[in-house]
């Protein structure tokens, strides 16, 4: 039995020893897409030679890694698909105070002492052409009874993006909250996160996503599904991708050059092909990008808990 | 002197990172290293007014999986002990298939197979979409995922305990049911008992289902609060870990009322020389026993199984099951990036491996320890090994993180795939130590001391005499921990090491970018390469002439 023991700890001090990191490396802890990443790290690796250790999961599970590491820190930099992420963090004091040069025609909004943009996503109708729904325009047009039944939305509790939309939506005097509740009443269903809210539009159980995360949808149209992405007349969110070095970084030269690289021709070219807008303003693509759409704002003195709570009494998910 | 090497090695494999989850609950910047304001959260969290309905929720949940699990698999397992029941190893085989799926596939196959214009409604015209979105709905898939558990645990105990007894009775003169009721069901309940447990605990933690299914009905419990604390930013960790601490508040409840059931008789049955086991013919009773096999081996395992192929094989959803819509593509680009698949695949077969030699060894010894010692330290090391499996796994994982990344330890395996290994071996330890626990209390002390008469010492009766009689249920555990933890998701995302990739990760990342398709032919290579493992074992038990 003791021999059991010996053989499990030194099984585990050997697997500690292989876990050193080479020399020239940066570990980035990023939100989806997972393609992008590995491009990205790719094109870093073949420009610099230095080697990207990536962590990919979703915005609330890198950042609870992230708490959870906090009394030994592991990532450099920080890519999230909530913006708010960085601004709480710059106030916390967690970030580098970093300018890449590359930066300079990122619009002042996506840029704050130590986060930049990566990209930006939009948040849209997704529409199912072949359902059999006339081609809806704005945000009310989903109220109407021909979409009764057929309506799906992503879970604001679990979205910061279809929370911000929610936020921004109710605080338009035209709309406010009776646009949700025309919602309600025409049996909108609110099955979950992003994924769960498309999968049964595009298999046709539903017809149509109210606030849909843009690039998603975008690249389901390029494969081939049936699937629309349309911007709302009346204005929508962005979500801005904020990228970030934390100051605990022990490869704050590394993580530079990464920042540089991802806001280069070559990243933004990159981010631009996932469908997501670039976020240099001089960097094309083939989609939509911030100067066509008509961008609302969310109050950040909103409170967040009294609308989720509204929000969950409405479609009565209490 | 067992006792002395399995209760460190829990230690540390256990106690210490859910000692973390705990210790999150109560100082919310326990993650820092700061033990200031204790108890500060527990207000907000405690006196949310949803607390109590997601309470409730999850022990209506929990218990009505236990009961249409009992109604379905304990007949299962007491006929497959009983009787030669025709295709026997291959209905072993399929039951294993569920536990090949990992839950968020499965609960994504139901949906695509039967809500409005599914699958189902594709091919025959109608849709059980009201059904299967309600909360009989994720009953029944959740029970579908689970029940295996309580047949494979049955089903070996009814057949060790053999047909001694009902001969007995027979010649006794008692008819056939009235010697079912009396001796053959009471005898399995530790069995019953134990797996039951099992499948609660197991019900009240997952999340993928009730996140899949119920949401939309507005069903709520508590893994799905968990889950929204840590799904956006400001993420909620001691919140989550108070909500996880009242789910093994619940579970200790189960587990008391588990124990109480099974120590209040003695099940010892193997008092002796093993008789040769001959299973009964089932005559006119073939045809009803091979359908009902047939039935749940078709919703457990073929169901879903078509769902994710005819969605692996469609070039989109959206184009449905038309002919021009067919194609291999998705295979094709899962050979095309071989490398990247290959690599995950070998590393999920070597952890479930790993996980399931480790917490098969640890799992007996630490029965043995429970059964035959009786003490109260070995009660307390006994639910010990239950609650991994009442901590949702998302929880589990930061008590690693914040156990494995303490800046004071001289060595750590964070950030290697040791700590996968540790927490797959902690999550699953509850299986092996359940079954074995069944499994021992129907062998009889007098073994043991007959044994020791002869001379023989500890560590040799231990091996020569009780493995050889438990070895079957221990074998079933293990194969139940290897499927498991080949494709574990909800932890391994938070702690996989960097660059590490596994099965799982690799579906979850496809399905993220928006490729389900691709990830569901990922999902049909990952069970047919877990499942030879199964079938060999299957093949290899029959020509050792025993279950495995």
């Amino acid at each position: 039995m003791k021999s059991l023991k010996t053989v499990l700890l030194a099984g585990f001090a050997c697997l500690a020893l292989t876990g050193n990191a080479m020399a020239q490396s940066v570990t980035v802890y990023t939100a989806g897409p997972g393609g992008l990443i590995e491009k990205l790290a790719a094109g870093f690796k073949d420009e610099t030679g230095i080697d990207v250790n990536v962590f990919q999961a979703t915005t609330g599970k890198v950042m609870a890694r992230l708490e959870a590491e906090s009394a030994n820190p592991v990532a450099d930099v920080v890519i999230s698909a909530s913006w708010k992420t960085a601004t709480s963090f710059a106030k916390k004091d967690m970030l580098l105070d970093y300018t890449s040069a590359n930066a300079k025609t990122v619009p002042d909004f996506l840029k704050g002492p130590g986060y930049v943009a990566q990209g930006i996503s939009a948040l849209a109708i997704a529409w199912n052409p072949k359902s059999g729904t006339p081609k809806p325009a704005d945000w009310s047009d989903l109220t109407k009874a021909e979409y009764k039944d057929l309506i799906t939305m992503p879970d604001p509790a679990q979205s910061g993006s279809a929370y911000e939309l929610l936020a921004a939506l109710t605080a338009q005097p035209d709309l406010g909250w009776k646009l949700f509740e025309g919602l309600a009443a025409n049996k909108m269903i609110v099955p979950g996160a992003n994924a769960q809210a498309l999968n049964p539009v595009l298999q046709g159980a539903k017809a149509v996503v109210f606030g849909a995360v843009d690039y998603i949808g975008l690249s389901q149209a390029a494969k081939g599904e049936s699937i629309e992405v349309i911007f709302p007349k009346s204005g929508t969110v962005i979500a801005p991708r904020p990228m970030m070095i934390l100051k605990t970084s022990s490869h704050q030269n590394e993580a530079k050059k990464f920042i540089d690289y991802v806001l280069s021709d070559a990243g933004q070219a990159m981010v631009a092909k996932t469908q997501l807008m670039p976020a240099r303003s001089d960097v094309k693509a083939d989609r939509p990008l911030i100067a066509d759409l008509k961008i609302l704002e969310v109050d950040p003195k909103t409170d967040r808990k009294a609308v989720l709570d509204r929000f969950a009494k409405t479609f009565g998910m209490e | 002197m067992i006792f002395a090497a399995v209760a460190p090695v829990l230690t540390i494999l256990v106690a210490f990172p859910l000692l973390f989850v705990v210790l999150q609950a109560i100082f919310p910047d326990i993650a820092r290293g700061i033990f200031a304001n204790p108890f500060s959260r527990f207000v907000e969290t405690l006196f949310d007014k949803h607390l109590i309905a997601w309470t409730l929720n999850t022990l209506m949940l929990g218990g009505s999986v236990v009961l249409v699990a009992s109604l379905v698999a304990v007949p299962l397992g007491i006929l497959r002990g009983l009787f030669r029941v025709p295709f026997a190893g291959l209905w072993d085989v399929v039951f294993l298939v569920p536990f090949t799926i990992p839950p968020y596939i499965a609960a994504l196959g139901w949906i695509m197979a039967l809500q409005p214009r599914g699958y189902l409604e594709q091919i025959t015209g109608v849709n059980f979409g009201g059904f299967l979105f309600s909360f009989w709905g994720v009953v029944f898939v959740m029970t579908l995922n689970v029940f295996p558990v309580v047949y494979f645990a049955v089903s070996r105990m009814v057949s060790s305990i053999g047909g001694r007894y009902l001969e007995a009775a027979r010649v006794a003169g008692c008819p056939p049911m009235r010697s079912f009721w009396r001796i053959t069901l009471p005898l399995t309940t530790p069995a019953i008992a134990a797996s039951l447990l099992l499948v609660f605990a197991m019900s009240i933690e997952e999340f993928g289902t009730p996140a899949a299914l119920a949401a939309r009905s507005g069903f709520l419990v508590l893994v799905t609060g968990i889950e929204q604390r840590l799904s956006d930013y400001p993420i909620d960790l001691p919140g989550a870990s108070l909500l996880s601490v009242i789910l093994v508040v619940i579970a200790m409840a189960a587990f008391v009322l588990q124990h109480r059931i099974v120590s209040r008789r003695d099940f010892q049955t193997v008092s002796g020389k093993p008789g040769a086991n001959r299973a009964a013919e089932l005559g006119v009773w073939r045809i009803p026993v091979v359908l009902f096999f047939a039935i749940i081996g078709f919703l457990g395992a073929v169901m879903p199984i078509l769902s994710v192929v005819l969605t692996a094989s469609t070039r989109t959803i959206s184009g449905g099951l038309a002919a021009d819509n067919f194609s291999t593509e998705n295979f094709a680009e899962i050979f095309a990036n071989s490398g990247g698949a290959m690599e995950a695949l070998g590393t999920s077969l070597s952890l479930g491996l790993g996980a399931a030699v480790i917490t098969g060894i640890l799992g007996t010894m630490t029965a043995y320890v429970v059964v035959r010692q009786r003490t109260v330290s070995s009660r307390i090391l006994d639910f010990l090994t239950l609650m991994p499996n009442t901590i949702p796994g998302v929880v589990v994982a930061v008590g690693l993180i914040l156990a494995w990344n303490q800046p004071w330890l001289p060595v750590t395996p964070y950030n290697t795939i040791g700590v996968l290994v540790l927490a797959y071996c902690c999550l699953l330890l509850p299986y092996p130590v359940r079954y074995a626990n069944a499994a021992l209390r129907q062998v009889s002390v007098s073994l043991e001391d007959a044994a020791r008469v002869a001379g023989a010492g500890g560590i040799k009766v231990f091996f020569r005499i009780l493995m050889p009689l438990i070895f079957p249920s221990i074998l079933a555990a293990m194969l139940l921990v290897f499927a498991v933890a080949a494709r574990e998701l909800v932890a391994t995302i938070l702690l996989a090491p960097i660059g590490t990739k596994t099965v799982a990760l690799f579906i979850w990342r496809q399905f993220e970018q928006g490729s389900v398709g691709m990830g569901m032919a990922m999902s049909v290579m990952a069970i047919a390469i877990t499942m030879t493992i199964p079938v060999a074992v299957a093949i290899w038990a029959r020509k050792q002439g025993r279950l495995f």
